[in-house]
């Protein structure tokens, strides 16, 4: 069964139908969507048992796309490579939940509800596409794919000033693509498949781009090739990932499209297009251009380190609750970028689970901050206190995804950064890629990220009960709106006291990422 | 010196272009006495007759190098496939034009223009250029006035006094050429030998003249200073014809000369640098310079004079994989130019559009075009899941490797320049977007009926432009066969 096909392109074609069915059955829109995310679950479920853990590539689809002879300089082939491994397979999950806690959570958008959702699944579809594409032309169509949705989705639904923050969202994005898409032609046409020995195929398949050995000798990106590029090509890549990630310098896009996103859009910008950032260097930058992560080892690791520090500072100081969360999510995916750059197995496993632990814990603080936006229209943290006296389930489930997010013991977030510490601090000994400094300034973070939601509990929650902003009634939660928090605080308790049903996952990957390593000689000699 | 065909065993390789003067003949007849229905009948004999052009070309395939006419044309498949081209354009322009009354000028004007650019798509020697190229221009500066206003008219003169002085270039630097070779065929042995002994500098000075008037008609950089004012007064079938056809046409003759006086790579100078350098400076200018247009049609002349010169970034490898990438890459210019500004004109035909910020709130009364708009504007900046994405890749792909076998740096300028490009040009392309869709709806806006067959129209381009992305092999496969010989 092409399960990673049907998960990919089920929500793409329900788009399509959705856009033929008349715009007056606005109630059809919302179960259409609900329908998708829910049988996608049910895919993932027969996905999860058809799964081997072994470290390998699962569930693997391989078609030829495109085949291009080009006269001079030997052939194209771009393939359709969809498969799932140790690092996109927790992912996936992840995305299958998060689309459906966003379509709940986008059950009363009343503006044209028939493009709001049609443009949902879109999106849906080429999330996955990009979390399985193994063919970079194909992860490439997905990536891009996943922009325009967002543009009209932030533009067309958003705040106050949402069409300054969609322009601002896209343009950056595409300048990050178009790094990564100078990249691609550079080393689609630099290797060739190993499949075929009589005539260069250039390939785009990116398990052999990994390999130094399918490198056409003499190419620009061939690593014996003197005055090779392979540096640049590192950069620009790793660049284009950071503006996903993102990682400080390259963040100023997300606040902007965070705050001004609505709540269903954060949640998926959050939970799942940074994480694609963290996926693609994981997948791409480092396997593809190892020496290039050597070398820049110091600046990959020192950027995750401003990023802990300065996302956490920039949320301290933030007034707005959506951008708090928004500079926290800018801190946490800092720590993936520390996980990165040490390239041990702890480190990375540290990462991966870091990425989908903060999906869900994202996901819920974005959650968290739209019920309050839905009732007051106000997210000004100095505009409410005593929130506590008067919703009692809404502020346990606050307490949840904010010590969650802190990084407290029995939650998920704890495991990932844990392991992230574990590794960075090991690498100095063990590779010599991060300095032992860096993990050190790193805690510093801890402490700020417990500054800043300790600190916002105390404004927001306690004290006597007031609130400075329009309101009509200041309800509880609701069922819907229980529907949509509960199975993320489940899931971010299960994975902090479980570790070992992420962790079986992903430390194949992380054992079998980190030994390509060794066998490339370069964690030998520190 | 090539055999000289005799005219009569000649006149069987031009009989698509014999079609096209027969239907214009006819036309003009008809257009006398035809009271009723008379744009439809017109539009429908012309149509017939380039669909059975189009018929010729592709059952004759493949086109043997023939010399026909003395040696002054040339049938191959290079020719056939840009003739291919010319012809579907002319039609889907026509088609176009079927909404409005289209005058029997109007239809006969558009036949003489695909004629002229047929004929040049063939020509292997300056005064065969020469005749077409004016076939081209004149034609097109008639039509350039075609609405009967003030603004027209003022186009259409600037058009005609630009395009007067690059056909004076022309000739000034073919009679200058003559003068060293001897000859005015450019495929001949003569003409390469000459030119390779001479090496004077005065070949330099002739071979610019000449591109200049070709560029000219590519509306490249520095020769596109009239494109803007033409594009914005001309009416808009009109704009959408003008920027396609004769744009491309200047692009096969521009191909054909510049590798007429590369001689093989023995030219002292190295064209590609100045293609390159032509080719950065349209696409840095075009598309700068459409940062700033309010005028949405005034923002597709910038943004075609930057299409330019994505056209010549291709061409600037001078090698085979650089030009069957550029013939890609006209083909997919052709859909989508043609459907931004068929749009265009839907809109415009309903209300009129002197700002962008006219278009707001439009996407939600006219799903389809308005849809259709943003899928030709993301086509041209080059996302996907659009051909424009494939168009890039394949030109900046022959770009990499010219680059990588030759060490051009000038090469290495264009890739980068070209593709951190895409950026600029996503802002001014998505201002249509953001106010088609983003901003509310003005009050009273009533919904725009579009007929039937715009929509079918409308869609087919739309498809074909998703199809050439989910599938370029079988295009790109018919262009991969076309060996270019000079």
């Amino acid at each position: 069964m092409p399960y990673i096909s049907f998960l990919i392109f089920i929500p793409i074609v329900t788009a399509l139908v959705a856009l033929l069915i008349p715009a007056r059955y606005t109630r059809v829109f919302p179960w259409l969507t609900v329908g998708v995310n829910i049988l996608q679950v049910f895919i993932f479920i027969l996905m999860v048992i058809h799964f081997k853990v072994d470290g390998s590539l699962q569930l693997i689809e391989k078609h030829s796309w495109i085949t291009l002879s080009l006269s001079s300089w030997g052939q194209l082939q771009a393939e359709y490579l969809v498969a799932v491994d140790g690092l996109s397979f927790p992912l996936v999950g992840l995305s299958v939940v998060i689309m459906l806690i966003a379509t709940l959570s986008s059950w009363h958008v009343s503006k044209s509800r028939k493009g709001y959702f049609a443009l949902l699944l879109i999106l849906n579809g080429a999330i996955i596409g990009s979390f399985c594409a193994l063919d970079f032309l194909l992860f490439y169509v997905f990536f891009e794919f996943m922009l325009l949705p967002m543009f009209f989705l932030i533009g067309i639904w958003g705040g106050p000033k949402r069409e300054y923050a969609s322009i601002k969202f896209f343009l950056y994005t595409l300048l990050g693509s178009i790094f990564i898409l100078i990249v691609m032609i550079g080393l689609y046409l630099s290797v060739q498949s190993p499949e075929n020995s009589t005539e260069v195929v250039h390939t785009f398949n990116v398990l052999y781009m990994q390999n130094l050995e399918n490198f056409i000798p003499g190419s620009v990106l061939d690593a014996t090739t003197t005055g090779s590029w392979r540096l640049w090509a590192f950069v620009l890549l790793f660049i284009g990932f950071a503006i996903k990630l993102p990682a400080v310098p390259f963040h100023t896009w997300l606040p902007d499209a965070h705050v001004e996103a609505p709540t269903a859009i954060s949640v998926v910008l959050a939970a799942l297009l940074l994480k694609i950032g963290g996926y693609g260097i994981l997948r791409f930058v480092y396997p593809v251009f190892p020496d290039g992560a050597v070398y820049f080892s110091d600046w990959v690791a020192g950027m995750g380190v401003v990023s802990i520090i300065y996302g956490a500072l920039n949320a301290l100081a933030s007034k707005d609750l959506k951008r708090l969360i928004a500079y926290s999510s800018v801190s946490h995916m800092g720590f993936v970028l520390l996980g990165i750059a040490s390239a041990t197995t702890e480190g990375i496993a540290g990462a991966v689970y870091q990425m989908v632990s903060h999906g869900i814990i994202s996901a819920m603080l974005f959650l968290i901050a739209g019920v309050l936006y839905d009732r007051t229209h106000d997210r000004i943290i100095e505009n409410y206190s005593g929130l506590a006296s008067q919703m009692k389930h809404y502020t346990a489930f606050v307490l949840i995804a904010f010590f969650a997010s802190l990084g407290l013991p029995g939650f998920s977030g704890f495991i990932g950064e844990v392991l992230i510490f574990f590794g960075a601090f090991q690498s100095q000994s063990l590779n010599n890629l991060v300095q032992m400094w860096m993990p050190i300034v790193a805690t510093l973070g801890l402490l700020l990220g417990a500054a800043y939601y300790l600190w916002t509990i105390q404004r927001m929650f306690f004290g006597p009960f007031a609130v400075r902003a329009n309101f009509a009634e200041l309800n509880d939660l609701t069922t819907r709106e229980y529907a949509m928090l509960l199975p993320l605080a489940i899931m971010a308790l299960l994975f902090g006291i479980l570790p070992q049903i992420l962790l079986d996952y992903i430390n194949p990957f992380a054992e079998s990422f980190t030994s390509m390593w060794f066998s490339l000689g370069i964690n030998a000699n520190p | 010196m090539h055999q000289p065909a005799s005219i009569t065993s000649s006149l069987a390789f031009v009989i698509p272009e014999i079609i096209l003067v027969v239907s214009i003949c006819i036309t003009l007849v008809l257009g006398l006495f035809l009271k009723q229905n008379k744009s439809a009948v017109l539009v429908l004999v012309t149509g017939v007759a380039m669909l059975t052009a189009i018929c010729f070309v592709v059952w004759n395939w493949p086109h043997q190098p023939e010399p026909i006419f003395a040696g002054t044309l040339r049938t191959d498949d290079f020719a056939a496939f840009f003739r291919v081209l010319f012809l579907s354009g002319g039609s889907l322009t026509l088609f176009i034009s079927l909404q409005k009354e289209s005058a029997t000028e109007y239809v006969i004007l558009i036949q003489a223009i695909v004629l002229g650019a047929c004929l040049l798509a063939m020509s292997m020697h300056f005064a065969t250029v020469l005749v077409s190229l004016e076939l081209v221009s004149l034609s097109g500066y008639v039509l350039a006035g075609f609405a009967f206003n003030k603004s027209s008219s003022e186009g259409s003169m600037k058009y005609f006094l630009m395009g007067s002085v690059a056909t004076a270039c022309l000739v000034y630097g073919v009679s200058l050429i003559y003068g060293i070779t001897g000859t005015l065929d450019f495929s001949s042995q003569q003409f390469v030998d000459t030119l390779i002994q001479s090496q004077s500098g005065l070949i330099l000075i002739a071979a610019f003249l000449i591109l200049a008037a070709v560029l000219f008609k590519i509306t490249a950089v520095p020769f596109h200073l009239w494109a803007p004012d033409v594009y914005q007064s001309a009416p808009t079938p009109v704009v959408a014809f003008l920027s396609v056809v004769p744009k491309l046409a200047g692009l096969v003759l521009f191909i054909k000369i510049v590798l007429a006086f590369n001689l093989f790579g023995q030219a002292t100078l190295d064209w590609r640098v100045v293609i390159a350098g032509i080719s950065i400076l349209s696409i840095l200018i075009g598309n700068l310079s459409a940062l700033a247009q309010t005028n949405p049609k005034r923002m597709l002349a910038y943004s075609s004079i930057a299409q330019a010169g994505f056209l010549l970034a291709g061409v600037a490898t001078l090698d085979l994989a650089g030009i069957h990438a550029t013939m890609f890459y006209a083909v997919v210019f052709l859909l989508m130019n043609l459907l931004a500004f068929t749009t265009l004109h839907f809109f415009e035909k309903w209300k009129a559009l002197p700002t962008m910020a006219h278009f707001a709130g439009l996407g939600r009364v006219a799903f389809i075009p308005a849809s259709a708009l943003v899928i030709a504007l993301v086509a041209l900046t080059g996302l996907p899941p659009t051909a424009g994405f494939t168009a890039k890749l394949l030109v900046f792909s022959s770009l990499w490797s010219a680059w990588a076998d030759s060490g051009l740096t000038v090469l290495l300028i264009l890739f980068i320049v070209g593709l951190l490009n895409t950026v600029v040009a996503l802002y001014f392309y998505l201002k249509i977007p953001y106010y088609l869709f983003l901003k509310e709806t003005p009050p009273g806006t009533a919904s725009i009926k579009i007929s039937f067959t715009g929509n079918l129209l409308v869609i087919i381009l739309v498809i074909a432009i998703i199809w050439l992305f989910l599938n370029p092999g079988l295009l790109m496969g018919w262009i991969n066969r076309i060996t270019f010989v000079l």
